[in-house]
């Protein structure tokens, strides 16, 4: 039972953070390489403003998220707008500027110490029993929670709703969306804006759970292979890519050997490129476009 | 054209020659010691506080009329804890700002590049913060000297010595640090030592650096069923490894080393059962040395709070004593032959004074100290006063 929820927990982790690669991937064909840095952005947000909001938990939690959205959106228009016309090369090599522009400032304005953002909303992370033997921390499964509904909500905005439709339009084929009269740098900002906010929220529930340094953006980049499996360009990809990971993961750690743990990410994301290049659920035309 | 590009480059040469003329002539009026360290980057939380302190207590000597009557001047060059950087660094310090002294407070992965420039230039390198490399134990390298609290084996030895002496029953003990090559000799070397002073070894466990969740890891020591657990590794690791394991229901003692925020995580944590054990004196022993140093971070308007800083204040003392001991005008041979012999005061902030000889580069003996968080005092309290285990071996 412990085992099924560490893989429960550590593959909504990784869900969380790769529907980022997806959205802006799926909605602009950008791979973002600074989707770690945002994600640690995201989580010195919610330091602030816990600083800022002090004893009022969720005025700062709301806040921490609608700045993370604000900061993709202003992402895209001040760098990424920029790109639009340019190779796709040129847009990731922006993304890769834009995360250690990122990692300089949070340094120069947060400093080098460890954050506990937990602390700073009054909230403690407790165990709660699951049954028999089996724990999982509050955290824990606050991301599994929030996991299930940022999924469940993605899901339904893409195929529901006006914007979700227009955003796929957009990304299955840009010029006749444009054509059609969909404006796109509002769809791509908004993709953006979701990826941000999405992975701002990892971020903030990594870092209520384990603390805030900067080694987070390493775990921005574990998700990668998660996303990759799954397939790029679908987000029902990343969530099974996820799984699949988090579960090679688990199980490694517990009967083999945790030095292990590392590596199988990247040997199940070799072995499913070698097999299976654009992913589980990924799009086969698109990849041949990379 | 030719003539105004002449024009220009010779401006341009002139401006550089007169604007570097006053920083020589200021450099040849102090010990010049040039630092490389990791201030910015993953890993700068463990070492930049150290430089800032460093520096502030060599800005304080400073203030009170210098070494010998002379300023100590250090010139702080960011090497991100990458090797490349680091022998960019070094290259610059001793060709270009021609310092007498090189000090390395980053990550071991850095030290090669500047051990090699040490040999080659024939400065002497001090490893303030970062890990004592071998060569500075006996048989000592001539040139490379140590003043870091932590010491993969001796810090084992010693943990092992206090959870044997804690405890009434029979130790079955597990380990667990982050998998790298350091932690794991550290680990490997304290599996030896359990063995030979009767515990039986359940588990031991390694986390990649870093692990976006450590419960994984805390299970499997957990199902190993130990009855301590000696964690030897950068401080995210032992304590989301510890913190994973009281949220699956373990409750026993866990002992970790004490880095430079463990005062301050011990009173976040406030957990009875969790040790710390290290070789520097705690803010709350409260030393007529803490409070200079208070009135030093406030006066350089240090950012980390003061628990961080003992570490760099230490280096900062040995730097001072040593210089003492070189007459001007400063030489790296002089600098080498005063650290081959030195014995530092450290005022309290370790069980005794840091003791250089000619063969022994790191120290005579290692001082150790336990605290634990009393939660019946609500405050940090002292479970084992200063023992000494003897290094020169």
């Amino acid at each position: 039972m412990q085992l099924a929820i560490n893989i429960a927990v550590l593959a909504a982790i990784y869900a969380l953070i790769s529907c980022g690669y997806v959205l802006i991937y799926r909605a602009t064909r950008v791979l973002s390489l600074a989707h770690g840095e945002l994600m640690m952005l995201g989580a010195y947000g919610l330091y602030a403003t816990a600083s800022l909001f002090s004893g009022h938990p969720l005025v700062a939690v709301a806040a921490a998220g609608a700045l993370a959205l604000a900061v993709g959106v202003l992402v895209y228009f001040a760098l990424m707008w920029r790109m639009t016309g340019e190779s796709v090369l040129a847009a990731v090599l922006a993304t890769i500027a834009l995360g250690i522009l990122l990692r300089g400032l949070m340094i120069l304005l947060f400093g080098t110490q460890t954050r506990h953002p937990l602390d700073g909303l009054g909230w403690t992370n407790a165990s709660v029993p699951i049954g028999g033997d089996a724990f999982v921390s509050g955290i824990g499964l606050a991301l599994v929670l929030a996991t299930a509904a940022v999924y469940g909500l993605l899901f339904a905005f893409l195929r529901f709703t006006r914007w979700g439709i227009r955003m796929r339009a957009a990304g299955q084929n840009p010029l006749l969306a444009a054509q059609r009269g969909i404006g796109l740098h509002g769809v791509y900002a908004l993709a953006w804006g979701l990826a941000t906010f999405t992975g701002g929220l990892a971020g903030m529930l990594i870092a209520s759970d384990a603390g805030l340094e900067s080694t987070m953006v390493v775990i921005g980049l574990k998700a990668f292979p998660a996303a990759l499996v799954g397939g790029l360009d679908s987000l029902a990809g990343a969530l099974l890519g996820a799984a699949v990971i988090a579960t090679a993961e688990v199980l490694m750690v517990h009967y083999v050997d945790a030095l292990l743990a590392d590596v199988v990410p990247f040997f199940i994301l070799l072995a499913m490129l070698v097999v299976r290049p654009w992913g589980l659920f990924g799009s086969r035309e698109e990849l041949d476009r990379v | 054209m030719f003539k105004q590009l002449t024009r220009i480059a010779a401006g341009i040469a002139t401006a550089a020659a007169l604007g570097a003329a006053p920083a020589l002539a200021q450099a040849q009026d102090a010990y010049l010691v040039g630092v490389s360290g990791a201030m910015t980057g993953p890993v700068a939380g463990g070492y930049a506080p150290i430089v800032e302190s460093m520096k502030a207590y060599l800005d304080h000597i400073n203030a009170q009329g210098g070494v010998n009557g002379k300023p100590v001047r250090l010139v702080v060059q960011d090497d991100q804890a990458q090797p490349s950087r680091a022998a960019t660094n070094a290259k610059k310090l001793v060709a270009q700002d021609r310092v007498i002294l090189l000090v390395n407070t980053s990550l071991s992965s850095t030290y090669a590049p500047m051990v090699a420039e040490s040999k080659r230039a024939g400065v002497p390198l001090f490893f303030a913060g970062g890990v004592c490399p071998p060569a500075t134990y006996p048989p000592a390298d001539p040139l490379q000297f140590c003043s870091t609290a932590y010491s993969a084996n001796l810090d084992s030895e010693a943990a092992l010595d206090f959870i044997k002496a804690s405890s009434s029953s029979p130790v079955r003990i597990a380990f667990a640090g982050m998998a790298i090559p350091l932690v794991r000799t550290g680990i490997e070397h304290a599996e030896k030592v359990a063995v030979s002073l009767g515990m039986k070894t359940v588990g031991t466990q390694f986390s990649p650096p870093p692990a976006p969740d450590y419960t994984p890891f805390a299970t499997k020591i957990k199902d190993a069923d130990p009855n301590w657990v000696f964690s030897w590794s950068p401080w995210v690791s032992q304590v989301r490894t510890f913190e994973a394991l009281r949220r699956l229901g373990w409750d026993g003692p866990y002992v970790a080393w004490a880095h430079l925020n463990a005062e301050e995580e011990l009173a976040r944590i406030k957990d009875g059962r969790f040790y710390v054990i290290g070789t520097n004196a705690f803010l709350e022993d409260n030393l007529p040395v803490h409070a200079e140093m208070r009135a030093v971070a406030h006066r350089t308007g240090l950012k980390y709070p003061i628990s961080y800083l003992t570490e760099g204040y230490v280096a900062g003392m040995v730097l001072e004593a040593a210089l003492k001991k070189v007459a001007w005008p400063p030489t790296p041979q002089k600098v080498t032959a005063a650290m081959s012999s030195l014995k530092v005061d450290l005022r309290g902030l370790r069980g005794g004074p840091l003791e250089w000889t000619k063969g022994n580069h790191f120290r005579t003996a290692q001082y150790y100290r336990v605290w634990r968080w009393d939660p019946a005092q609500n405050r940090i309290v002292r479970v084992q006063d200063w023992k000494a285990i003897r290094a020169g071996r």
